[in-house]
């Protein structure tokens, strides 16, 4: 039996703690809601700590695989249980980390199925965190799926508009995209010949066949890109997005579409770079729409809700976008996307929840000039929608260069037309802000109270990790690069 | 001492002698669940100690191997928890219910005997003893009239099925000159070529693929899981199920890796499949719905017997193993649910997470377990097989297949949120479980998402099973 285990198991130990979390949750009488919420909060906080570690523990200077766990775990077929962290994964798991535990505090007010509600939520950033450390198809799949299905009670349960059918495209648009993926997954392990499902093993040079590659690429993409919200597969994401309850949305739209993206990355783009190449200008194109179409449908949203939404399917464009370029840059600028993309919509999510909570209205021409009632839970979203517009000083403005220089360089006309897009967005979200915060005060509101410290602590945070990354962009871009440089050039990572 | 290797077989002889004498004393509920209860647990105790026998008797035409008594524990199983359901049993008649038990125990021998049989004859003896056992038990439900219906659409097309049966075993025996299946490996693969031997093997499995209900000898299934009283259903749906699957690897292996016969299992598989899960989508009824869910999974785990390779017939000893628990959870569920015996429609469901908050996280399970999500039993089922037709090459059937997995989890999570996510028109009472029934519903759900989660043991398990068939 092979086994593997260079330290204490860090990564593990992070999943473990999702688990833990869970299991004390269920034994906890249903009625007791504020312990739910306190245990809860204590144990996102411990994976968020794990997770911080190991961001920051990386050896940078030796890059490549590291916090290696292997176990073989069923041999006949080769599927071990393996995680690592490399460049690539550890800003995600960061990110599902802050998410997670500023999601928890951002619910705290929550009444109503409490404990279910915890609970499931643990499933859903269990599967999160296992995808973005699983280096094995099987376990990769395996995490997908589990943070799929409590999806699906999360919106229909504790969801708001059309929250039935919501629920129900989102849970069925992602699984036509696990039923692309599995039968991916088990013909590459099977074509390689080399009857195992660990990648690393499977990226040697010569596994698979350029035609296995390309036939193999366009399953992943399609599978994994339904959750990525690639166009024209985006339609479940901003139905999704509206329907859930705030802390789900912070988590679906900040963490769970990157693991589409971070499957294409992963799976398609590490396994099948022959693929990768004969798909890109494909894959650009869809990406360059997205961005697109993204910014003229929110353009026409009176749902503050779906505004945002509709920014996330053209944000995440930027970040497919940077996938197809094919260049280092490209690859860098897209995953420090996703991140920054992450961060930024839990917390245009977060501040909204806060608002809606209070005047049970996410319709526009409702809220006018709610900035004048609530000042500062207005100021959250309003750093919000700056961040997204790429306003230097936020993280997103980093990624966002990146991704367009390299952009410019492979696709030119693309390139043109996704900038133009994405000045523009600037444009629709200042009206946006406009209309919402700066209008007559609406006396309806006038006896709302504003956010409070504690309740503001979920939006500071997350205002601080924009900044922090803003203001020294070095701090991830550096790691990224660690990882993004090796795969360029040596066509895999070095062991 | 070779009669031994036959304790399971003379134990549950035993019992059903047993119920013969106590169906002729007076009725006693209490008393006939305690002593079948008893006597199910014997059962458990003692084929589970006969695992590890082997030998042959009768000339080679009785085996017991590893593959026999793997699937004979997995009945004996299947009594049990079966008889588990039996504490309260509305829906039969008490002066009936030892007839109801004597039954159950005739049908599982009839089956132990099946696994064990590698002669044509004695194979279809034990089937035919099997079948009779259950044509009688499923309109013995107490009731509207339907359980008639029932019985009678059951047993016209069983004997019909067991007719073309007949005539497939008599064209394998003038093929081949012999009714022994092991010289049957032997023979039939070069002659499978010739339409009389292959004709005669496909109508021999027939006579199986009826008991699995698969597409188009499914007609049965829905009246019949409606129609039997549930304690029934749930046996008809795990202990004869999974009998079939294993009667499927048995004789299919003979082929040896025919392309015909796979091409015909492969479209078989496909239209029950998709027959399944399309017809289950607008089923109201819950055990109608796990009917046609059942010719889904039928077509689900043909394919890993029509791959014909070692690991397809594992990974169908694997789904044979993952599918008793799954199907057996959500039967828990409408036994514990419709407590007065009658059928469950899915609007019941309804205030199921208030009602009985460790019955909707049972049904949850075990509703994505046949689903096929992760991690649970089902989903490493359904992974095995799609691998092993990978082997083999068949992509299109492994896509074709997850299609199928989607459609089919539209039903499923209706039924999730009825138990979840609909207030019931009128407010019920909560259900309580008895202690041992809490434990049972516990130690299935344990048993779904360990056997997803470590299914390393099972798989070695089922794969040394399928050793012992060559």
């Amino acid at each position: 039996m092979s086994m593997h285990w260079a330290q204490f198991p860090y990564l593990s130990a992070i999943l473990l703690s999702c688990v833990v979390g869970l299991l004390v949750i269920l034994f906890i009488p249903r009625e007791r809601e504020t312990r739910v919420k306190w245990v809860s909060l204590t144990f996102s906080g411990i994976s968020l700590v794990f997770s911080v570690y190991v961001y920051c523990a990386y050896d940078r200077a030796l890059g490549g695989l590291q916090f290696v766990e292997k176990l073989l775990w069923v041999e006949p077929l080769g599927i071990h249980y393996f995680n690592g962290a490399d460049g690539f994964n550890l800003p995600l798991i960061l990110l599902t980390g802050i998410v997670h535990f500023t999601g928890v505090l951002t619910m705290w007010e929550m009444k109503g199925r409490v404990k279910e509600f915890f609970a499931f939520a643990f499933v859903l950033v269990l599967g999160v965190f296992g995808f973005f450390m699983s280096m094995d198809l099987f376990f990769l799949f395996v995490w997908y799926d589990v943070s799929l299905f409590p999806m699906y009670l999360l919106i229909a349960i504790w969801g708001t508009t059309r929250k039935e059918y919501g629920a129900l495209k989102l849970f069925l648009y992602l699984l036509a995209g696990s039923a692309l993926v599995l039968p991916g997954i088990v013909y590459l392990a099977v074509v390689s010949g080399l009857n195992t499902f660990d990648i690393v093993a499977l990226m040697q040079p010569g596994a698979l066949t350029p035609g296995q590659q390309r036939f193999a690429f366009i399953l992943f993409y399609l599978g994994f890109g339904i959750l990525a919200g690639v166009w024209p597969f985006h339609s479940w994401s901003p139905v999704g997005h509206v329907a859930a309850p705030t802390s789900v949305s912070m988590i679906h739209a900040g963490v769970l579409m990157k693991v589409g993206a971070f499957g294409i990355l992963r799976v398609a783009i590490f396994l099948c770079p022959i693929g990768w190449e004969y798909w890109a200008p494909v894959m650009a194109i869809l990406a360059t729409i997205g961005i697109i179409y993204g910014i003229f449908v929110g353009l026409r949203q009176t749902d503050l809700k779906y505004v945002i939404a509709f920014s996330s399917v053209s944000h995440m464009g930027i970040v497919g976008l940077g996938l197809s370029t094919v260049t280092a840059e490209g690859l860098n600028g897209a995953v420090f996307q996703m991140f920054a993309h992450g961060i930024m919509t839990a917390l245009l999510f977060s501040s909204l929840g806060y608002i809606y909570d209070r005047t049970h209205t996410k319709l526009i021409p409702d809220l006018g000039g709610i900035s004048r009632v609530m000042p500062v839970a207005s100021g959250y979203f309003i750093v919000a929608a700056l961040a997204g517009m790429g306003v230097p000083g936020f993280a997103s403005f980093w990624a966002e260069v990146t991704v367009f220089i390299s952009a410019l360089k492979v696709y030119p006309v693309l390139g043109v037309l996704a900038i133009c897009a994405v000045v523009l967005s600037a444009l629709y979200m200042l009206r946006v802000v406009q209309k919402t915060f700066y209008g007559q005060r609406n006396e309806q509101y006038a006896h709302l109270p504003d956010v409070s410290f504690s309740l503001g602590l979920p939006r500071m945070i997350l205002v601080a990790v924009m900044v922090l990354f803003g203001l020294f962009p070095r701090l991830m871009l550096d790691l990224i690069q660690t990882a993004v440089i090796p795969f360029m050039t040596g066509g895999g990572m070095p062991r | 001492m070779k009669w031994l290797i036959l304790g399971p077989e003379i134990y549950f002889l035993a019992v059903a002698a047993a119920f013969l004498i106590l169906s002729m004393m007076r009725p006693n509920g209490r008393r006939d669940f305690s002593a079948a209860l008893f006597l199910a647990g014997l059962g458990l105790a003692v084929t589970l100690a006969a695992v590890r026998l082997e030998g042959a008797l009768f000339h080679g035409t009785y085996r017991v191997d590893l593959f026999s008594q793997l699937f004979k524990g997995l009945l004996s199983v299947g009594f049990f928890l079966v008889v588990c359901l039996c504490s309260n049993l509305k829906g039969i008649h008490e002066t009936r219910q030892p007839e109801f038990y004597l039954l159950l125990a005739t049908c599982t021998l009839g089956m132990m005997l099946l696994v064990s049989s590698l002669e044509l004859l004695t194979l279809y003896v034990a089937l035919e003893l099997a079948s009779y056992s259950l044509y009688a038990l499923v309109p013995l439900r107490s009731g509207s009239g339907r359980q008639m219906e029932a019985g009678i659409k059951y047993f016209l097309t069983g004997i019909a099925t067991s007719a073309l049966m007949l005539f497939g075993l008599a064209s394998l025996f003038a093929a081949t000159q012999t009714t022994l299946i092991s010289e049957l490996m032997l023979k039939l693969p070069a002659l499978l070529n010739a339409p009389m031997a292959f004709i005669g093997l496909l109508l021999t499995l027939c006579g199986f693929f009826f008991k699995l209900a698969l597409f188009p000898f499914h007609v049965w299934a829905p009246s019949v899981y409606q129609g039997a009283a549930n304690q029934v259903t749930a046996f008809l749906a795990t202990a004869t199920k999974v009998t079939a699957m294993a009667m499927l690897v048995r004789l299919v292996s003979m082929s040896d890796g025919n392309t015909s016969l796979a091409r015909v299992l492969i479209a078989l598989a496909i239209v029950s499949m998709t027959y399944g899960n399309l017809v289950a989508l607008v089923q109201k009824d819950f055990k109608r719905l796990l009917a046609y869910s059942a010719i889904a999974h039928a077509g689900y785990s043909l394919i890993g017997i029509l791959s014909m390779n070692p690991t397809g017939y594992a990974a169908a000893v694997f789904y044979a193993l993952a599918y008793l628990p799954m199907t057996f959870t959500c039967f828990l569920v409408v036994v514990k649910v419709a407590s007065d015996g009658r059928d469950l429609t899915i609007v019941q469901l309804a205030g199921l997470h208030r009602r009985s908050p460790l019955l909707a996280m049972a049904l949850l399970v075990g509703v994505f377990s046949l689903g096929g999500i992760p991690p649970t039993i089902g989903f490493t089922g359904k992974f095995l097989v799609f691998n092993a037709a990978m082997e083999r090459g068949y992509f299109l059937l492994v896509l074709i297949a997850m299609i199928n997995v989607v459609v089919s989890l539209y039903y499923y999570i209706l039924v999730v949120k009825a138990a979840f996510l609909l207030d019931p028109e009128e407010e019920r009472p909560p259900i309580h479980l008895s202690a041992p029934a809490t434990i049972l519903t516990v130690v299935m759900v344990v048993v779904i998402v360990v056997g997803g989660i470590w299914p390393s043991h099972l798989f070695e398990l089922a794969r040394a099973a399928v050793q012992a068939l060559r």
